[in-house]
């Protein structure tokens, strides 16, 4: 890990609790996911990518777009949710700056990641697995794992179930492979 | 308004998984090898507080509840698929856009691969995904439904449970002592 602030504690644990960064975040983040409920609705994010892929096929595929029942399904950009990635982009920027961080460093995360491009590559069919994965399920970690479990939703521990099965197995076995 | 309170939870969101470092997909990796499950408990916790909060606060007014529908089938294939992304590329849908905010490079490549990936979907959603959904179809479903249980009941019950797991269970599996 490159980082160089990787065991402080992050500011808004430093009160007077002694609690862990991730009791005293994923309270503050219940709280969050709480109101989020009250005020309009459970967080999601991954339906915001068919979302975003449709508004440009509207523009450069037409035919396509106005054509695929899966787009149509989906419906614009104007959503709450879309406000809400835009959000994370926003939050993620100013929680680094305003603790000063430096931009990260690139980080492998498995041993048979041996350069730059073999970290991007893997990024990408990450990417690809994870959003084609949870549009067949109907939602990914915020909108089934958080959101769906928060509701006590079955849907949602099944799919947590088959998330960490596979993601436990899945690096496990790439740091096997790199060795 | 529903775009602004979806905006200020994003922002919120994003400030937190940043601070948990739940978006540097070298955490991410170290916590489905079992090695340091910080992320897990911090999921885990965020869930907690929520269903014990969102099911205490229907008591007294409404909340905007939205039970995803349990087709077994499809929950469970696009979850083990989301887990082999996840476990491959470090990154789940929401936490790449933090990454993005926070100037990961790795970011933009798994955020491409999210978009690609739902563009692949939408041209086999008619032919193989939605086919795959009518399977084993339960409809939107909890946990409280399964046990004929009030749900308010159920939420404490598994929220102390999730509580009680967080707090005795070691943080870090790497070295002898525990969080």
């Amino acid at each position: 890990m490159a980082h160089s602030t990787t065991q402080a504690p992050p500011a808004v644990a430093a009160g007077s609790t002694r609690l862990p960064p991730w009791a005293t975040l994923g309270i503050l983040f219940g709280l969050v996911s709480t109101a989020s409920i009250l005020l309009w609705g459970p967080i999601g994010v991954s339906g915001t990518y068919p979302r975003f892929i449709g508004a440009i096929l509207r523009v450069v595929a037409p035919a396509y777009a106005s054509a695929n029942p899966y787009l149509e399904k989906m419906g614009s950009l104007l959503k709450p949710e879309t406000y809400l990635v835009v959000g994370l982009l926003i939050g993620g920027f100013l929680a680094s700056m305003l603790n000063r961080e430096q931009k990260p460093a690139l980080e492998m995360v498995h041993a048979g990641e041996k350069s730059r491009g073999m970290r991007y590559r893997d990024a990408f069919i990450g990417g690809f697995l994870i959003v084609f994965g949870a549009r067949i399920a109907g939602g990914c970690t915020s909108g089934h794992i958080i959101s769906g479990i928060t509701q006590l939703s079955v849907s949602g521990m099944i799919f947590g179930a088959g998330v960490f099965a596979t993601g436990i197995l899945t690096a496990k076995l790439l740091k096997q492979g790199g060795r | 308004m529903a775009g602004l309170y979806a905006l200020l939870v994003g922002v919120a969101m994003g400030a937190l998984i940043q601070r948990v470092r739940a978006s540097s997909p070298g955490v991410i990796a170290q916590n489905l090898r079992l090695e340091n499950i910080s992320i897990i408990k911090f999921m885990a916790t965020t869930i907690a507080v929520g269903m014990v909060l969102v099911y205490l606060l229907n008591l007294a007014v409404p909340m905007h509840f939205d039970i995803k529908p349990t087709y077994v089938v499809g929950v469970l294939v696009g979850g083990l698929v989301f887990g082999v992304g996840f476990g491959l590329g470090g990154y789940c849908p929401g936490t790449c856009v933090v990454g993005l905010g926070e100037g990961r490079k790795d970011a933009i490549w798994a955020f491409v691969g999210g978009v690609i990936g739902a563009l692949v979907f939408t041209l086999v959603y008619t032919t193989i995904v939605a086919p795959m959904n009518s399977l084993m179809d339960l409809g939107k479903i909890t946990l409280a439904d399964v046990l004929h249980l009030p749900a308010v009941v159920v939420a404490l019950v598994l929220g102390a449970l999730f509580a009680a797991v967080v707090t005795f269970l070691p943080t870090n599996f790497t070295e002898q002592k525990g969080a």
